[in-house]
């Protein structure tokens, strides 16, 4: 369960990015956050990672406050949450297999389990072939599938996606897409922020549309 | 603990072979700058020892107007050396001291034809410990002669003192100076060429943050890169300053050394050596630390 409670945030003090949200987003709910540019989006998914703070109000996950986690505390709640974005943030140095095995390196997980999960993450988005190839030897949608393997690999109870098909055409959105819808139906909670309305339309779900930083409609089509 | 040791060093020697120009421009910033460094400690250390030499020639003489006897030259020479500022008490006869006249005259010893050693004064030659080899040493040692009636007639070198006590002020004022620019303009080198290497893995820090990596988890290889990074610029940096040791130094100031009066001149000790290994892993471990403090926000 995801609480927002009246955040504001504001990056200057003369521009404000969020207004007084306030939202209940139950465990297992699939969320589209959506709105024109500026309007919020990203900005929401920051503060539920804990990149920023909001300057008002509370957030909290699974009763947790995490508004007043100290830094320290930041990373375990990160490895609740897989994150995926827009231009995948993938190290081009480092092979497929190394990419997703990153979430678990970082938590010092054994070498046997890392492998293990790796390849079945990797097998669920159909790239268990191409274990050993670098991120620019693949496609675009290839690379997403990398990155959404990356994002659920440590089974995370939240995936936060910032415009994951942003760069990708109609039949790999698809394909994206029914990755995302596959990782909801096991569990997750999935909160994706696009501005695409044809990826709302095809594929219905809650939607939260924010306007200039303020909670226009929370509606499911 | 083992496994993640491990893993440690896979990502530690992972960095350093992703980034090989990168690294060695690390390694050659840290070498240069305490190379620079370890070239003006050897300077210093030289000079120093130099100084010291001229400083032994500080003697304050009490000449005596009678040959005095062998009890009071006992009895003055013991009064003499319990003051706290003298090393060595020298009685000079008036025969010893036309000796060294007639000697110091070299083949214009002729001149002295006809004179005997009654023309110089017996003397004490008082010869300072090294803390009291100044202007105020002396100057404490003169008044406290001054006060028995049988040491009125003193000389010492009241203006060369002067000046080698600027000298000697001059000297550490600058190496001071100096030294701490050095030491300050290699640590913003060296943290600006690490930054530089940070710069280029700012993709890879940033992700290790988002997927749950600890300011430590991600911290320690870079820290650890730039130690190691440090060592070997503080090893070579050794062997930097001993080869412009050996080019620079003793080839070039050999003449001056013998004007000098010093036989030989030194490199760093083994314990300055070792400092300087040390002074070239703080320097990297510091700019590393320095500079992941701006890319590490977690």
């Amino acid at each position: 369960m995801i609480q927002i409670c009246n955040v504001s945030m504001s990056y200057q003090k003369d521009s404000t990015a969020l207004i007084d949200l306030t939202i209940r987003i139950p465990k297992g709910d699939f969320v589209y956050l959506t709105g024109a540019s500026g309007a919020g989006k990203s900005t929401l998914l920051k503060l539920l990672y804990g990149a920023e703070k909001p300057t008002r109000g509370q957030i909290l996950i699974d009763g947790q406050n995490i508004t007043r986690l100290r830094s320290s505390r930041i990373p375990h709640l990160r490895r609740r949450i897989g994150i995926v974005f827009q231009d995948f943030k993938l190290l081009n140095s480092r092979t497929l297999f190394e990419n997703v095995a990153f979430p678990l390196e970082v938590q010092g997980r054994k070498r046997f389990e890392i492998s293990t999960k790796v390849y079945q993450a990797l097998k669920h988005v159909g790239l268990h072939g191409k274990l050993h190839r670098f991120p620019l030897q693949l496609s675009g949608g290839e690379q997403q599938r990398a990155a959404i393997a990356r994002a659920l690999v440590g089974d995370p109870m939240i995936l936060l996606a910032d415009e994951p098909t942003g760069n990708l055409d109609d039949e790999v959105t698809q394909e994206i897409m029914e990755l995302f819808k596959g990782a909801n139906a096991r569990g997750t909670t999935v909160i994706l922020a696009t501005h695409n309305r044809d990826l709302i339309r095809q594929f219905p779900r809650r939607v939260l549309l924010l306007d200039k930083g303020r909670l226009k409609e929370d509606y499911t089509p | 603990m083992l496994d993640r040791v491990r893993c440690l060093m896979r990502r530690v020697w992972r960095n350093l072979k992703q980034s090989p120009v990168l690294c060695t421009a690390a390694i050659g910033t840290v070498a240069v700058a305490l190379t620079i460094i370890a070239f003006f400690g050897i300077v210093v250390l030289n000079v120093q020892q130099v100084t010291r030499q001229w400083s032994q020639d500080i003697q304050v003489i009490a000449y005596l107007e009678q040959s005095p006897s062998a009890s009071q030259i006992q009895a003055w020479t013991a009064k003499i050396k319990a003051m706290p500022e003298v090393e060595k008490v020298v009685f000079v006869s008036r025969d010893e001291a036309f000796r060294r006249f007639q000697k110091r005259l070299g083949p214009d010893a002729e001149l002295l034809e006809g004179f005997g050693p009654e023309i110089l004064p017996a003397a004490m030659e008082i010869t300072l410990k090294p803390p009291y080899r100044n202007q105020a040493g002396v100057g404490e040692l003169v008044g406290r002669l001054r006060q028995d009636a049988n040491f009125s007639d003193l000389t010492y070198e009241q203006e060369w003192l002067t000046r080698f006590d600027a000298f000697i002020g001059l000297l550490k004022l600058g190496g001071v100076i100096f030294g701490g620019f050095l030491l300050f303009a290699a640590l913003f080198i060296v943290a600006n060429t690490i930054k530089l290497t940070l710069y280029a893995r700012r993709d890879e820090i940033e992700i290790m943050g988002l997927v749950g990596g600890s300011s430590m988890y991600i911290k320690t290889p870079f820290l650890l890169e730039g130690a190691l990074q440090g060592l070997v610029g503080g090893l070579l940096a050794v062997a930097g300053a001993f080869g412009l040791f050996q080019w620079l130094l003793k080839e070039g100031l050999a003449g001056f050394l013998l004007i000098s009066g010093i036989g030989h001149i030194l490199f760093l000790s083994l314990p300055q050596q070792l400092l300087l290994v040390a002074a070239g892993t703080a320097l990297g471990l510091l700019g590393s630390a320095a500079s992941l403090r701006k890319f590490v926000r977690i």
